[in-house]
């Protein structure tokens, strides 16, 4: 080997230089170009190692200044061929997982999932929305006494108001299935002190041919509240309130006169129509408006019944249809849709999860 | 009721269209559900001018009239006086149509022809009859549709009146409303009139509480025929025929002002009496639906000497009906009590129009007025020699006076309003002129038309009603002073629902009546609880079980190309008991086909419906404590002998779980695939207290798994292996079933079990050794007790 002096050493050093601008590892163009060319550089016999390796033929001021230049040039190498790696390395995988790409269009595995009814779920809504008001929840039986779902309601046996409520009467019995929920409020009054806020959801019956828009089964939820001083104003807010959060922050009401035998004064309560915002549309009958539910103040008749002074307490109760709600909120024409469980129908309805 | 508004027009006159009045009525309470704009009560009337006036060859009253109809001559007969020559008249032509069903023919007047008729506006239901043809002006074209020309025409209002305001069943009684609504006073019409001749025959009111009052006139001379087409044109406006001018007559007084009246064929009558009664045992009548009654001591009945000749306000006798040959004619007009004639009405299961308001409630005050005007009325429309006799009125004259002794600021506090004292005071004097108040007292005497006024509630409704219910403040309630609670029941239905959907399961409503065939479809038989009155035959009895509705959802959506279902429903069965109706509360599911949809990537769904079923209602009760399962006990009618299991709690049987045997799936149409039912007791759930959950700990070194495969006897019972394994004693083991396998490689009689145990320990990392010796203690157990054999 010939003799190594600066000069031959910085021949070498610039060659070498000026050879990393054609073949510098950026440029490899995959990992064992890449590898090729870190041992024709930096392995035991590369270029630059060679070089540092005769730094040591030369005098000690040589060393000194040659030295570090050779050496910032491997760290530079050293950094560049990592940097390249990685870099190779990412593209690799990334070529592998595309050639092994899965369509992802195609259809998921659902985990299998039931449904609630319609019906159930638009009662909890209704239900935990006057729950967050203060009313508790009062159950009974649906089989029940003509005293509780007449006489106490201040409906005496050939009242013309029984005309309002078709009857299912039991067999070789005097009792009858409940015609609404209200002999929940009888008995829960019968059984609570006042002050009282209760609902009372649940099944009701009348004897009436079943048809699109009537069933003979169907579901209400009626609201009772009595304390001192309660008055039909307080009913109005409460009524606005519910109505808001079932329906939305622009809903009005709407209350009119009507009878009922239990209430006095009593209202009929429409909702503005919740499809064209009272513009008037099919479905409200360009009224603008939606009948909804019944209420009124609680007739003294009925607070006397179960043993309460209407001198001293009052109250107001309302009723409201579940179908009705349901239809309403999800489009559903014809009620015996809810009845007839048919897969395709009770799939569609979901809990709203937000 | 149907409200003409014409006719409401001649009570009051609100200035508006019925269109605009529609929701005014709707503020008082009286929703108008349909408006319908009526032309003429005619057809094939057309303007005519009279162009020559002969005399009647035969007939010294009559004339013969030549008109034009504009394009041909016609020779008219025509007895009215008021004719002259070039005059426009409205002429009905052959073919013409008139109210009351009246129709034009060619036909000979005394020898005459005549080739139509000139009418007069009473013809033609139209106002202002004045006795002679309705007189057109000059400048009238002739040969025009009069039905066109005239301006005339109503609006027929179907007004819902609830059942607590009778008195607003007439149109009287809406134009009071709209009185007291609008501060428009009514119109005033003169007091009836009638030349009263000649005794009534007695009255012999036997049953005062069930008819306070009862009020009777003889009518003679009567000329019994068709009615004024004024009459009959107003009668059909509110949708009734027209039958006779008498009938007619107590028809238009109903819908007038809202008194019912009969009358009856005193020809037809025995004895010279009318008796007001109870009906006797064994009594019949023959009503005017020509229907026989079997009446009974509840009924009251109007009768003459002799036998019940009418149900008493819900309707008369066919054999004492007013006819063509009626001259003498009995006119009662009452006042019934209400629970009497609904009691008679329902009884018999017939209505009317009469027992509709006397159910409700009529005016007693209201029974001479409207006797009086119905007389006059029917003395002018029966002929020249219609006479009346004089009154008998039998009973209560006067209604009881109901003061309500109340003040403003009480009303006001039941509204939760502040009306101003004396506005409230001239609001409520509007409704009843007899209302006294004084600052903040009120004394307001009821209207005797006003049964439905009787306590200050009732005053704060009328008070809110006419200053508007919008015109009642809303008030924000107070924040529930006490949280709300929800039932325990409810608690616990909500969570299964929730677990249910979650396994899959969608939730059925059906309804609680079955029939009897769907329960013999599922070989249940008993006393069942029953309706008395059934809507039909699908309906009869209150469901003992919520299973058969479930089988009948489950083949319903089969034959809609459904190929599996999973369903639950929750609700009440019913049990007939000595005191009437045991209700419980029943979860009720039903499992069949395979486990969810198809996956492209496989496997096929499992179809294992019963263990599914075992899975979804033990996954149910996970968490109750002291559950136990055992085999079914006894034939059920749903699943059989064998093949099914029964699970209780500590306080008693729960439910049970099986696979419905082959009639039952045979009677359904669902043998192509096993169905699987579970039903659950929630009201004896709700009773087994949930233990409170607590945190159990686990080991925090590495577990340890080993598989065992051992051939056993293919009638060996898992539940026998699970319980001849040896105690694990320092480790915990936990045991899981990964493989079941009949078939090739496996003796016949034999079953091949793969179990797969999961062995740790608390306190350290397990040795190779433990395991090994655990796994040998395990084999030799079963070699032991089962006779089991290790499989290579």
């Amino acid at each position: 080997m010939a003799q190594v002096t600066r000069k031959s050493w910085e021949a070498a050093f610039a060659k070498l230089e000026a050879s990393l601008k054609k073949l510098s590892p950026s440029k490899a163009k995959d990992l064992a170009a890449l590898d090729r060319l870190r041992v024709a550089l930096l392995g035991r016999s590369g270029t630059l190692t060679e070089l540092l390796k005769s730094l040591k033929d030369l005098s000690i001021e040589e060393r000194r200044e040659l030295g570090p230049k050779a050496q910032e040039l491997r760290a530079a190498l050293e950094a560049a061929f990592d940097a390249r790696k990685t870099a190779l390395e990412a593209q690799a995988d990334d070529d592998a997982a595309a050639e092994n790409a899965l369509d992802l269009t195609l259809p998921p595995h659902v985990p299998p999932r039931g449904r609630v009814h319609p019906l159930t779920s638009t009662l909890e809504e209704m239900t935990r929305i006057l729950s967050l008001m203060g009313f508790s929840w009062a159950e009974g039986p649906l089989v029940e006494s003509d005293d509780n779902n007449f006489t106490k309601l201040n409906i005496p046996e050939h009242h013309p108001a029984r005309g309002m409520f078709d009857t299912f009467y039991l067999k070789d019995s005097p009792l009858l299935m409940r015609t609404h929920t209200s002999p929940v409020q009888i008995r829960t009054m019968e059984s609570t002190r006042p002050p009282l806020r209760i609902i009372s959801p649940g099944r009701v019956f009348r004897h009436e041919a079943v048809d699109a828009t009537h069933s003979a089964v169907f579901h209400q939820v009626e609201g009772l509240y009595i304390d001192k001083g309660v008055s039909f104003a307080d009913l109005k807010g409460t009524l606005d309130v519910f109505m808001q959060k079932l329906f939305g922050a622009k809903t009005r009401t709407r209350f009119r006169p009507s009878y009922f035998p239990f209430t006095e004064p009593s209202a009929e309560v429409d909702v503005s129509c919740l499809f064209c915002e009272s513009k008037g549309c099919s479905i409200c009958k360009n009224s603008g408006w939606i009948e909804l539910l019944g209420a009124g103040v609680v007739h003294p008749n009925v607070l006397s019944a179960v043993g309460y002074d209407p001198e001293v307490w009052s109250g107001f109760a309302f009723g409201i249809g579940v179908e009705r709600i349901a239809m309403l909120r999800l489009g559903v024409s014809d009620i015996r849709a809810f009845y007839e469980n048919d897969l395709r129908f009770l799939k569609q309805f979901d809990e709203n999860l937000v | 009721m149907k409200i003409s508004y014409n006719w409401l027009k001649e009570h009051i006159d609100p200035g508006i269209s019925a269109t605009d009045l529609a929701p005014h009525l709707l503020q008082l309470g009286f929703e108008v559900s349909s408006l319908e704009r009526r032309g003429p009560a005619f057809s094939g009337v057309v303007t005519a001018q009279i162009l020559e006036i002969g005399k009647h060859p035969n007939a010294d009253r009559l004339s013969l009239c030549t008109v034009t109809d504009g394009s041909r001559k016609l020779s008219i007969v025509c007895g009215a006086k008021n004719i002259a020559v070039g005059q426009k008249v409205p002429l009905a032509v052959i073919g013409a149509k008139l109210p009351g069903g009246r129709e034009i023919t060619p036909a000979k007047i005394r020898g005459v022809e005549s080739q139509g008729m000139i009418c007069s506006a009473s013809e033609l239901g139209l106002p202002g009859e004045n006795g002679g043809i309705l007189v057109l002006s000059p400048e009238t074209a002739v040969g025009a549709d009069f039905s066109k020309a005239q301006s005339g025409g109503d609006d027929i209002m179907e007004v819902e009146i609830t059942p607590n305001r009778p008195d607003c069943l007439s149109h009287l009684g809406l134009a009071r409303e709209l009185s007291a609504l609008f501060r428009i006073p009514l119109k005033e019409r003169p007091a009836p009139k009638v030349d009263a001749s000649g005794d009534c025959w007695p009255v012999e009111l036997e049953a005062k509480d069930a008819c306070p009052r009862y009020l009777g006139r003889v009518l003679t001379g009567l000329q019994v025929g068709p009615s004024p087409g004024w009459l009959a044109a107003k009668l059909e406006a509110v949708g009734l025929r027209s039958i006779n001018n008498v009938v007619d007559v107590t028809n238009f007084a109903l819908m007038d002002i809202g008194q019912p009246m009969h009358a009856f064929d005193l020809d037809k009558l025995e004895g010279g009496k009318i008796i007001v009664r109870f009906a006797r045992k064994e009594e019949t009548i023959r009503a005017l639906d020509e229907k026989e009654y079997k009446l009974t001591p509840e009924v009251l009945v109007i009768a003459d000497a002799k036998s019940p000749q009418a149900i008493a306000g819900v309707m008369g006798g066919l054999a004492s009906a007013v006819g063509a040959k009626t001259t003498k004619a009995f006119l009662e007009s009452a006042h019934f009590a209400p629970p009497a004639i609904r009691k008679s009405s329902s009884l018999l299961r017939l209505r009317s129009d009469s027992s509709y308001r006397f159910e409700r409630g009529t005016d007693l005050a209201a029974v001479s007025t409207a006797s009086r005007r119905a007389a006059e009325l029917i003395l002018s429309v029966c002929g020249k020699q219609a006479r009346s006799s004089g009154e008998r009125d039998a009973g209560q004259s006067a209604p009881e006076k109901i003061v309500i002794h109340t003040t403003v600021s009480r009303l006001n506090a039941i509204l939760g309003a502040d009306f101003a004292k004396a506005e409230a005071a001239e609001t409520l004097k509007r409704l009843s002129a007899a209302c006294e108040t004084k600052g903040d007292d009120i004394a307001f005497t009821a209207p005797s038309w006003r049964g439905d006024l009787a306590s200050p509630w009732d005053l704060a409704e009328e008070l809110a009603r006419l200053f508007g219910y919008d015109n009642v403040p809303a008030k924000a309630s107070a924040v529930a002073a006490r949280p709300s609670r929800i039932t325990p029941g409810q608690t616990l239905a909500d969570k299964l629902r929730a677990r249910l959907a979650g396994f899959g399961f969608h939730e059925a409503y059906n309804y609680d009546f079955v029939s009897d065939r769907l329960l013999e479809r599922c070989g249940l038989k008993g006393d069942w609880a029953r309706l008395a009155n059934p809507i039909s035959e699908d309906w009869t009895i209150l469901r003992p079980s919520l299973l058969p509705g479930l089988l009948q959802n489950a083949a319903f959506n089969l034959n809609r190309g459904a190929s599996s279902a999973r369903l639950f429903e929750l609700g009440k069965v019913y049990a007939k008991t000595e005191a009437g109706v045991e209700e419980r509360t029943q979860l009720a599911g039903l499992v069949l086909g395979p486990a969810g949809e198809p996956f492209w990537r496989g496997p096929e769904p499992a179809r294992g419906a019963i263990y599914e079923a075992l899975g979804a209602a033990s996954g149910l009760l996970e968490g109750v404590p002291g559950l136990s399962w055992t085999e079914g006990a006894g034939r059920d009618p749903f699943f059989g002998a064998v093949g099914w299991r029964q699970v209780a709690s500590a306080k008693g049987a729960l439910g049970a779980v099986g696979k419905i045997q082959r009639p039952v799936a045979r009677a359904f149409d669902l043998e192509r695939e096993d169905a699987c039912l579970f039903f659950l007791d929630l009201d004896r759930l709700c009773e087994a207290a949930a233990a409170a959950r607590r945190f159990s700990p686990y080991s925090q070194f590495p577990s340890v798994t080993r598989d065992l495969s051992v051939l056993l006897d293919a009638k060996t019972p898992y539940a026998s292996v699970l319980a001849a394994l040896p105690k694990p004693g320092e480790l915990s083991r936990e045991t899981a079933l990964i493989d079941l396998f009949t078939g090739k490689g496996v003796p016949p009689g034999k079953k091949s079990l793969t179990l797969r145990f999961t062995f740790s320990r608390m306190d350290r990392t397990l040795r190779d050794d433990e395991i090994a010796s655990a796994m040998e203690g395990i084999l030799a157990t079963l070699k032991n007790k089962l006779g089991a054999v290790l499989r290579s």
